[in-house]
């Protein structure tokens, strides 16, 4: 069965009940969950689904329904439907894992972001974990990155250590497979 | 995906416990470079050593860079000189030791090792030319290390060879006076060399090994001190077995990072790779102490009463952990207690708690022996030769390797200081018992029988 897919997002407070509620609407019609991952940020929950669509039911239809369901829980919900055709192709690339320590301030993620945007680098998971508690020179921000082999890879690193040093941030940039090496059997 | 757990913690270990590759060391066979004229020999041992080695600096600190853990030491270690330069006398031999250090020069590493002889059964011509070579050879060069295996299991002890030993180091010292004797930092006396230490200054490449092959140093007492201190913190009440399952984790993770660089550095290099020697080797730099883990775990100071204790736990969890993290793991393996180069194990010394005779007692439990220990200047060659005895009657019996790195430091006494600089760091001269009190015992010569190999106790 080749039937169309389609993204569905939902933004809320987290509160038991969310995964369940959408859920049910997609099995009411017939829509087919094919991957789904939530996170919890502080208090606010997200949730990206990638459902198939059966060939009797329009975007539009469903869409409508999840509102009718979700809106009333507080919940966004916004879909789009997925294309194969114009997608992102990732060339051979290396992981490396980017962390940035120092204080917080305005426009540290926009300042280190726009360097591996530059260099075609991509980002594959962003988190901020906080350490030392109430200490705000302890931000730390951890980029797990995909370095394309065909960059200059010099001039990146020489391009992100300058980029974190006006930004006051103490930068480390490291293959993957070193944290993997040291932590898993 | 990481956790942020395994990432910080990753992190911590870099930047605050001093977690690095200590030695990536490249190993050179000169077999075929022997030679009947000595200039066509040194000739063609700088063309290979060059050859082999010109990219190893740029690929290390390349490879270091990649996964943000420096490689601190290039090194190169070479066939025994005695054996590929049998032919050669001791002027000869001296030449060689300057195209050695030459070539490491031209290639831009601190250490080359293998100007040895291996000796514990009896003396070959090339072997005598060797020894003899050694004082002039290690005070004409900067970078070159010297060893000679003069004891093992199987063979017993050549006390001849260990009486030579007290003279060469004397000669060695006076040799290199101007600078507190540093010529003795670079030469090794062993029991039972492994043929494939990548640490300086017992690192050669032995007679059963390939052609070429990259071996590896790691190390990391900081990080093992802070993560016991991080466990007791957590939890007061770990008993010592909790606290060794705490040294051999740490020790895994250490020796994963030095197998993953090393065979990186060995891929690149199109070098096969050999060994992980996962020892515990201090620098004279504040936190990166093996002194400070006796300190860990409750004692005022490495030499106290206990240290023995210690050190056989610490010995024994790092190569539990670490012979889990890497099948191939050689050359020292264990903790290293040279005097010198700790800064922590110096101030024992400084303060008295450390003794020539604990010393020795620990050394039957930890990886390498009497290391970089400073000694009156006027102690004989009979008094050195008998330290030496004792401490090659260790590893004998023990199956184990032991080895002597004694400087009798020239014009200086007991407890004054002596300086030799970088990575060999300072030392306060430990006391000798006074007198010819071995003197006699030492010249009777011959070779100590091996040992038998059952009735072990």
């Amino acid at each position: 069965m080749s039937a169309s897919k389609v993204v569905i997002s939902v933004l809320g407070s987290d509160r038991p009940g969310i995964v369940a509620a959408v859920s049910r609407v997609l099995s009411e019609n017939r829509c087919n969950i094919e991957d789904v991952s939530q996170t919890i940020l502080q208090s606010e929950f997200a949730g990206i689904f990638i459902a198939s669509l059966p060939e009797n039911l329009s975007l539009e239809a469903l869409e409508k329904q999840l509102q009718e369901q979700l809106t009333p829980l507080g919940l966004a919900v916004l879909l789009k439907p997925m294309h194969e055709a114009g997608r992102y192709a990732p060339s051979p690339s290396e992981p490396f894992v980017v962390t940035t320590i120092g204080p917080d301030r305005l426009g540290l993620v926009a300042g280190i972001t726009e360097v591996m945007a530059r260099f075609g680098v991509n980002i594959t998971n962003l988190r901020a974990a906080f350490r030392g508690g109430s200490d705000p020179r302890r931000n730390v921000m951890i980029y797990e990155v995909d370095i394309p082999l065909s960059i200059d890879q010099q001039a990146f690193r020489r391009a992100l250590r300058q980029r974190a040093e006006d930004l006051g941030l103490d930068l480390s940039l490291q293959h993957r497979d070193i944290f993997e090496a040291i932590h898993r059997i | 995906m990481l956790s942020d757990r395994e990432i910080l913690s990753t992190l911590e270990m870099l930047r605050s416990e001093h977690l690095d590759v200590r030695t990536v060391t490249l190993g050179v066979s000169l077999f075929d470079c022997v030679a009947p004229d000595v200039d066509l020999f040194c000739d063609k041992v700088r063309r290979k050593i060059v050859r082999l080695a010109q990219n190893l600096v740029s690929v290390c600190d390349d490879v270091g860079d990649k996964y943000g853990i420096p490689v601190v030491n290039k090194r190169i270690a070479v066939s025994p000189i005695a054996v590929v330069g049998a032919a050669f006398g001791r002027e000869d031999l001296v030449k060689v030791a300057r195209t050695l250090d030459e070539a490491a020069q031209m290639v831009h590493v601190d250490f080359i090792g293998g100007f040895s002889a291996l000796v514990e059964k009896g003396f070959t011509n090339g072997d005598v030319s060797l020894i003899d070579a050694i004082p002039e050879a290690l005070a004409q060069t900067e970078r070159v290390c010297a060893s000679v295996n003069v004891a093992g299991t199987k063979a017993g002890i050549n006390m001849d060879a260990v009486f030579m030993m007290g003279h060469v180091i004397k000669r060695t010292a006076s040799a290199t006076a101007h600078a507190d004797g540093i010529g003795c930092a670079k030469l090794c006396v062993f029991a039972n060399i492994p043929q494939d230490i990548p640490f300086m200054a017992g690192a050669y490449l032995g007679v059963g090994e390939p052609e070429c092959v990259i071996n590896v140093g790691v190390s990391g007492p900081g990080v093992v001190r802070k993560a016991i201190d991080r466990a007791r913190k957590a939890n007061p009440t770990l008993d010592l077995g909790q606290l060794a399952e705490v040294i051999k984790r740490t020790a895994f993770k250490v020796t994963s990072v030095g197998e993953l660089i090393g065979r990186e550095v060995a891929r690149r290099l199109e070098i096969p790779f050999g060994v992980v020697d996962l020892s515990l080797a201090p620098t004279p730099n504040v936190g990166d102490s093996v002194g400070e883990i006796f300190q860990s775990l409750g004692l005022v100071s490495i030499g106290a009463p206990g240290s023995t204790a210690v050190l056989a736990m610490l010995n024994d969890a790092v190569k539990k952990g670490g012979a889990f993290a890497s099948s191939y793991v050689g050359g020292l393996s264990g903790a290293f207690i040279p005097v010198s180069e700790d800064l922590n194990i110096s101030e024992a010394a400084r303060r008295g708690y450390l003794s020539l005779e604990k010393l020795e007692a620990m050394t039957s439990v930890c990886s390498v022996g009497l290391d970089m220990v400073a000694l009156p200047g006027d102690t004989s060659a009979e008094t050195l030769a008998a330290i030496i005895a004792d401490e090659m009657a260790i590893g004998v019996i023990n199956r184990k390797t032991t080895a002597a790195r004694l400087i009798p430091v020239p014009g200086k006494k007991a407890g004054e200081k002596a300086y030799f600089g970088g990575l060999l760091g300072e030392a306060t001269i430990i006391a000798v018992a006074n007198g010819d009190l071995s003197t006699e015992f030492i010249r009777l010569g011959g070779r100590i029988p091996a040992p038998v190999q059952s009735l072990n106790n």
